[in-house]
């Protein structure tokens, strides 16, 4: 999940302070001049990033799947004049454009910052946030025990392809992802039970404790500046009212 | 009549070492192949790419003498030999015995009552017509072992293959086990770490070592 | 319904997240050390349940369940839908983290609404009464998690209207197939581990 560049060297508090103010900047930009800087400047850092275009390509596809309802509908209204009628409004062609470049910029700078760090670092750096501890451990576990479910989940996928189980608009077929589901359920209580067991074996007294081990170097500071002020700029330019409608 | 032949197969997990090296199998009708390996040999992947849950990095997979290469390869294959997976656990997914067993059967297009009599006669075979509604979930290890075989018998196989059958099973349970194959008068590939239970199973023994099969004069 | 970060308005965003923030903090008092563990792999679970893809027509749609995991959960379902969704922006880039709040209350609400309005019925003795139970909880969470995502479309500018009023359709015969499925999730859970209907408790 990572790279060995500078990026994943960074702090992960660092990264997650400028993936979130960048994340706000840009979400709430009006104008389409500044999208499509953030756009060029989140393409370089992903490059940056070495995760390969692979990667973006196949998170780009899923992504703009959104992006792409949206321009279905967004430049058309039904207006009922004297009967109904679709009507082609080019402001809602002109948002459609902003929301791509916009969708497109931020996931892009979220390759680059966030998936350059491992998830537990990133959720150890929310503590530092000042994150409710329950939310964290509660984020800790469920992280945890993806994995294993999934596992679960792909060998119960395997049972039934053994059995020669083919999915079809029938009773039999909702029924069969109905008990894969309910089954997935059961078998996580009962691993929250032995958890929770597992926990009170070991002394657990109600706090969760979080290691402290992250180190601020300089470069991370660095980091910090050079976005905020590149931030502010195209929070400057891009904070101009304009209507939506 | 030859029901499975697997030849020069590789495959590793993904970001894994090798453990299928250009591996050659086969199993025919009348056959009673014991497999012996320890844990992590191999034995349970070399099942899972006769059965096509997995891909091979290469070598070929052949059912009933005909190349398996996509899915609808593996699907006529899976009509006709059944897999036990090592842990029932993963295998038993209905509420109820009776569910499970029919479950098989509704996927080969038997209606609700012919899977319901089909099922009932197998589970009365293998002496398990008290579990029928029973929860699966609540069995004892060595019911759910008994049922998961009988979910994988209902469908009439041509041949088995077993992944550790008798692994936890209590002695009593492991006895019926074996009487309930030794009668089913069925081909098998069985795969365990327990010599004596390949012993007294099979007749044609192997060794899984580097990612191949070796043959053995006996266990 | 995931909607993509740098679509909503700055109210809407602010609106989702205040409320987020709200039912969370109040599902994150009824969570002790025996129940944190629950909601986690309960959550976890579901998480992983949404890869189901099951047909519908000529295609297929991921189960989003949401009704199911309030019956479950209770109000807990506000926290455990916060982390969930916050891992599908971490991972997938499927939301985001400034409209975490927006889709989280989308799907929360309508969890918490089946759990404190459906409860009941989800503990009778009686079978039918679960399943139909059930079958409300799947299209009524799922019907409102569209309406609310139509609107927080709709809030966001009017020129959303079109495309809101599509969105809310398209979750129509996603309802009914989810309620389908939840009723027989909930069939399952009462013949095989009837405790769990009971709630977090």
């Amino acid at each position: 999940m990572m790279g060995g560049t500078w990026l994943s060297n960074l702090d992960p508090r660092a990264k997650l302070a400028v993936a979130l103010a960048y994340t706000l900047v840009v979400a709430l930009g009006q104008r389409p001049g500044p999208g499509i800087m953030a756009l060029a400047a989140s393409f370089a850092l992903y490059i940056l990033s070495r995760q390969g275009m692979g990667l973006l390509l196949r998170r780009a596809f899923s992504v703009n799947l959104f992006v792409a309802f949206l321009w279905l509908f967004l430049p058309w209204r039904l207006d009922w004049g004297g009967g109904p009628v679709w009507r082609y409004h080019p402001e809602g062609l002109a948002l459609a454009e902003l929301i791509t470049y916009k969708v497109n910029a931020i996931f892009l700078m979220t390759l680059a910052l966030l998936r350059t760090s491992r998830p537990t670092e990133l959720i150890h750096g929310l503590a530092h946030f000042h994150l409710p501890a329950k939310l964290l451990a509660l984020a800790m576990l469920f992280y945890r025990y993806v994995h294993v479910i999934m596992r679960e989940y792909w060998r119960l996928r395997m049972a039934l392809k053994v059995r020669c189980f083919k999915p079809g608009n029938n009773l039999h077929t909702y029924r069969t992802f109905a008990y894969l589901v309910g089954m997935l359920l059961v078998r996580s209580l009962d691993r929250a039970e032995r958890i929770h067991q597992a926990m009170l074996c070991r002394g657990f007294t109600g706090t969760y404790w979080l290691l402290d081990h992250f180190r601020w170097h300089r470069r991370d500071t660095l980091f910090v500046l050079v976005s905020g002020a590149g931030l502010a700029a195209l929070a400057v330019l891009g904070w101009r009212s304009a209507s939506w409608s | 009549m030859e029901l499975i032949r697997l030849q020069g197969v590789q495959y590793s997990y993904p970001d894994g070492p090798p453990v299928l090296r250009g591996l050659d199998f086969s199993l025919s009708s009348g056959q009673r192949l014991g497999i012996y390996g320890p844990n992590g040999a191999g034995k349970s992947t070399l099942f899972q790419a006769a059965m096509g849950l997995l891909c091979p990095l290469a070598g070929e997979v052949w059912g009933l003498g005909r190349i398996c290469r996509r899915e609808e390869d593996f699907r006529e294959l899976r009509r006709t030999v059944g897999y036990v997976f090592q842990d029932p656990e993963d295998q038993l997914f209905c509420p109820t015995v009776l569910e499970d067993v029919a479950f098989g059967l509704l996927n080969l297009g038997q209606s609700r009552e012919e899977a319901r009599e089909r099922s009932l006669i197998t589970l009365n075979k293998l002496g398990l017509a008290e579990l029928g509604d029973r929860v699966t979930y609540r069995l004892s290890g060595g019911e759910k072992r008994l049922v998961s075989l009988a979910a994988v018998l209902a469908m009439e196989p041509r041949g088995l293959l077993l992944d550790e059958p008798a692994n936890g099973l209590d002695p009593e349970h492991a006895a019926r086990l074996e009487r309930v194959l030794n009668e089913s008068g069925m081909a098998w590939a069985m795969v365990s770490h327990d010599r004596s239970l390949l012993a007294r199973t099979c007749d044609t023994f192997w060794e899984m070592a580097g990612g191949r099969l070796r043959p053995l004069d006996s266990v | 319904m995931h909607i993509s970060e740098g679509v909503l308005s700055g109210p809407v965003l602010a609106a989702g997240g205040v409320i987020a923030l709200a039912g969370a903090a109040w599902g994150l008092r009824k969570l002790d050390a025996r129940n944190l563990p629950r909601a986690a792999l309960l959550s976890s679970a579901f998480f992983v349940a949404n890869l189901v893809h099951v047909p519908l027509g000529p295609s297929n749609v991921h189960l989003i369940l949401n009704g199911l995991l309030g019956i479950l959960l209770g109000w807990a379902a506000f926290p455990a839908l916060l982390v969930a969704l916050a891992l599908h922006a971490l991972l997938f880039q499927f939301g985001g983290f400034i409209v975490l709040g927006a889709n989280t209350t989308n799907l929360a609400l309508p969890a918490v609404l089946c759990y404190l309005l459906l409860s009941p019925l989800v503990r009778s003795a009686n079978r039918v009464t679960v399943l139909v139970a059930g079958f409300a909880a799947g299209a009524f969470s799922v019907s409102l998690a569209g309406i609310m995502a139509a609107l927080s479309l709709y809030l966001s500018g009017s020129a959303f209207l079109t495309s809101a009023q599509a969105l809310l359709l398209a979750h129509l015969p996603v309802a009914v197939v989810e309620g389908l499925i939840t009723a027989l999730v909930l069939g399952f859970l009462r013949q095989v581990k009837p405790e769990m209907l009971r709630g977090m408790g």
